[in-house]
């Protein structure tokens, strides 16, 4: 019960953002909550949280770019640790939330994927790489690339 | 003054529909009796007197001064509101949605428009079409989370590939505890109240990793059958509640109570509150949701622990040794050993390995400059595999949570102690235990509330109360080359203690801690060391205390459950004598409904054997 109600002090600290909408889905959900800069892996729940808040962490914020990429932006800010997996292994559920949150047509769907395996190097060129930083490459990897650039154009 | 007036119109109009439906005549007063209404309000008959009292704990909740005990005059006020001209967030039928949907079709009210902006830009971001009950599951090694929990996802329509559930929004209602509370003032204010609770929307990824990655609960996703006027009645209603404080208390107005009010008012004469008496368990709610034919579809999310230990466990028996030694930094991710193996099997080599890893970082703490690093260079090498085809993922169990036994026990025994002869009655409104049958409970898990143990001696025609267990939990978890969980007990209560010359009721507290290992499929060996306190002026000292051990074997199915092994206690302070003992107690299942049960005990103590059996019917429901 105790783990219970841990999970009920969350939901306190982020329900009233709720009531704010204005940046997509992702600001919808994380606007007002105390931010992370999570270290790629390993590193979600270990004290390696930091005090400031996401929007610091990337240059992706702003309600001015493109409210897809911020959505991405902050799925990716909690899920870090899943989507590097999916994206490890070409496929998932976590990676199938990114293509919606972009916007992927079904018919890219599947180049969508392998371009983001295929380069899962440079997108995460070390476990330090921030949730950021993996962001800013994957919309320079997505803006290179013919059928997919239109899912990140500002 | 006004509230009379605006109540005019509403009485007149009333007296004209009277006749149009004479089948059902009502006045005010009838209708704010009426169990819709009563849901809306959260009411409940007061205990002594005819009156009703909300459980809602919010002034802000009513319309009406006295709407906290009076649903007519609540009904009243509500009536004059939503008829009065008006516009804007604050407007009662912009407060209060769900009252207004209902009145309206009640009394075939033409209502003024009212624009409520906020309301309307809410449930367009909520986009719902259907909502799913989701389960989270207890975990073996927190009994407490037996209990399980529940929440309400709100489905977007599932029309085109642009729909992901993750993103889809829950309600859930929780206590609000401060951060700052200790244990014991938070286990206080749970059970007695105290705390405010509070109804929350969150992404459900949120929930998947609270639940899933973190406590490691598999969720079971309960599809609800609910058309879309009830579900838009449903979030009418969770936009009412909102921000309404209802105080929270653990066994009955919990998480559980108030989504089952949440159902009760989408599709009034439901009436799920009703199936609530003295406690509310999850489980429980949601058989009663399942009986109700509320349920269109259920799927099964396992949690990381299962997934992983599932994709751990289907390895050929050398490379669960490969993953093993990889994920403790033995053997490195791009090592040949791990290069020789087919792309497919590398594949599922690093997959298992690096969920493995991730399962650890979450659940022991491993520390992140060794996990972080393995786990980035395992990702990487396995980007490097292509189509590889995903392994299997775990499979649905056979039964689910909610098909479980009925979680209230009542037995009745006949045995004897010392050639005494007795009968027993046993008691147990909570919860499970490891000899009962195990479909839908975790195996080797056991979590006692309350059992009253009452023994009849047919030989002087004496009633003794054998035992009172307060709590008693115990979970055996097995371990293996990559868990090493601990197995551990606790216990209170009171009991019956041989002080040589005669059985005393006293009160005890045990615990103990060890290991548990698999030797077959089912049956596993356990090794506790354990301690017992017991105090009591009938003991030479006062009080008693015994460190001891219990080795035993469990074997679990869903035929029969079997509990053998032998326990040894040192009492060391009043005593001084051991007590040792074999013993091995059998349940054999008829269905879930019934256990035919046989125990026996062999004892050696104050120098002297003496033997304890007992057989019986154990009944669930």
């Amino acid at each position: 019960m105790k783990k219970l109600i841990a999970g009920a002090i969350l939901l306190g600290a982020s329900s009233m953002a709720f009531a704010q909408p204005g940046c997509g889905i992702g600001a919808m959900v994380w606007k007002g909550q105390s931010g992370i800069a999570p270290h790629v892996l390993a590193a979600t729940t270990n004290g390696t949280f930091g005090n400031q808040t996401f929007g610091m962490t990337t240059g992706t914020l702003g309600c001015q770019t493109n409210q897809a990429v911020q959505s991405m932006a902050m799925y990716m800010d909690s899920n870090i640790d899943k989507v590097a997996r999916d994206m490890s292994r070409g496929n998932g559920e976590n990676l199938d939330t990114l293509a919606v949150l972009l916007g992927v047509d079904a018919a890219d769907r599947d180049t969508f994927r392998k371009v983001l395996q295929d380069n899962f190097a440079t997108i995460f060129p070390s476990s330090d790489t921030t949730s950021g930083e993996a962001v800013d490459a994957i919309v320079a990897l997505l803006e290179q690339n013919d059928s997919l650039s239109k899912y990140v154009a500002a | 003054m006004g509230y009379m007036l605006r109540l005019g119109p509403a009485l007149f109009w009333l007296a004209l529909t009277v006749p149009v439906q004479a089948d059902t005549p009502r006045d005010i007063q009838t209708l704010s009796q009426d169990p819709a209404w009563l849901t809306l309000g959260h009411y409940q008959p007061d205990t002594l007197g005819s009156g009703f009292t909300s459980q809602a704990d919010d002034p802000d909740f009513f319309l009406s001064g006295d709407g906290k005990h009076s649903p007519q005059s609540e009904l009243e006020a509500t009536l004059a509101a939503i008829q009065r001209p008006g516009d804007g967030n604050g407007h009662a039928q912009c407060r209060f949605p769900a009252r207004t949907t209902w009145l309206r079709k009640k009394l075939e009210l033409s209502l003024p428009g009212v624009n409520c902006p906020a309301y309307e830009e809410w449930t367009e971001t909520l986009n719902t079409e259907t909502v799913t009950l989701v389960f989270a599951a207890s975990y073996l090694n927190s009994p407490s989370s037996m209990f399980g929990h529940t929440f309400l996802r709100l489905d977007p329509p599932q029309e085109d590939a642009e729909t992901n559930l993750l993103l889809a929004n829950t309600i859930s209602y929780a206590a609000d505890a401060a951060a700052h509370d200790s244990e014991i003032l938070f286990a206080y204010k749970g059970i007695f109240g105290g705390y405010p609770g509070i109804t929350t929307v969150q992404p459900y990824y949120e929930k998947i990793r609270l639940y899933s990655d973190i406590e490691h609960r598999d969720l079971w996703e309960y599809k609800l059958n609910l058309t879309q006027p009830e579900v838009d009645l449903m979030l009418a209603h969770a936009w009412e509640i909102r921000d309404h404080n209802f105080d929270y208390y653990f066994f009955d107005e919990n998480c559980a109570y108030r989504l089952l009010a949440l159902i009760d008012v989408a599709r009034p004469g439901t009436d799920l509150l009703d199936e609530v008496s003295t406690h509310a368990i999850p489980s429980d709610t949601v058989r009663w949701v399942v009986d109700k034919d509320l349920v269109a579809g259920v799927y099964y999310r396992p949690s990381a622990a299962t997934s992983v230990a599932y994709s751990l466990e289907t390895l050929p028996d050398d490379h669960q040794t490969l993953a093993a030694a990889v994920a403790n930094g033995y053997v490195e991710p791009g090592a040949e050993e791990v290069r020789v193996l087919s792309p497919e099997e590398r594949a599922h080599v690093l997959d298992a390995t690096y969920d493995y890893v991730r399962y650890q970082s979450e659940a022991d703490g491993w520390p992140r400059e060794f996990a972080a690093p393995l786990s980035h260079e395992l990702l990487t090498e396995r980007s490097r595999i292509d189509n590889a085809e995903a392994p299997a993922p775990p499979p649905e169990p056979k039964i689910r949570d909610d098909q479980g036994h009925d979680t209230f026990r009542a037995s009745l025994g006949a045995g004897q102690l010392a050639h005494r002869e007795f009968t027993q009655l046993t008691l147990r409104p909570a919860y499970h235990d490891v000899l009962d049958p195990p479909a839908g409970y975790r195996a080797g898990a056991q979590l006692q509330f309350l059992r009253l143990d009452a023994r009849y001696y047919t030989d002087n025609d004496e009633l003794q109360l054998e035992q009172l267990i307060g709590v008693e939990i115990r979970s055996l978890s097995p371990r293996n080359q990559f868990f090493s969980p601990l197995s551990w007990q606790v216990g209170f209560g009171g009991r019956r203690t041989d002080t040589g010359t005669m059985r005393v009721l006293t009160p005890y507290l045990e615990g103990g801690a060890g290991g548990s290992w698999m030797l077959g499929k089912q049956i596993q060996a356990f090794a506790i060391a354990t301690a017992d306190l017991e105090i009591d002026d009938d003991l030479r000292r006062g009080y008693d205390a015994a460190p001891g051990a219990d080795l035993g074997l469990l074997h679990q199915n869903n035929r029969f459950s079997l509990l053998a092994g032998t326990r040894t206690k040192a009492w060391i302070v009043s005593s001084q004598h051991r007590q040792d003992q074999v013993y091995a107690r059998g349940n054999w299942h008829l269905g879930r409904d019934f256990s035919v049960f046989a125990e026996f005990t062999r004892e050696d103590h104050y120098d002297r054997y003496q033997s304890t059996w007992q057989t019986g019917l154990h009944a669930y429901f």
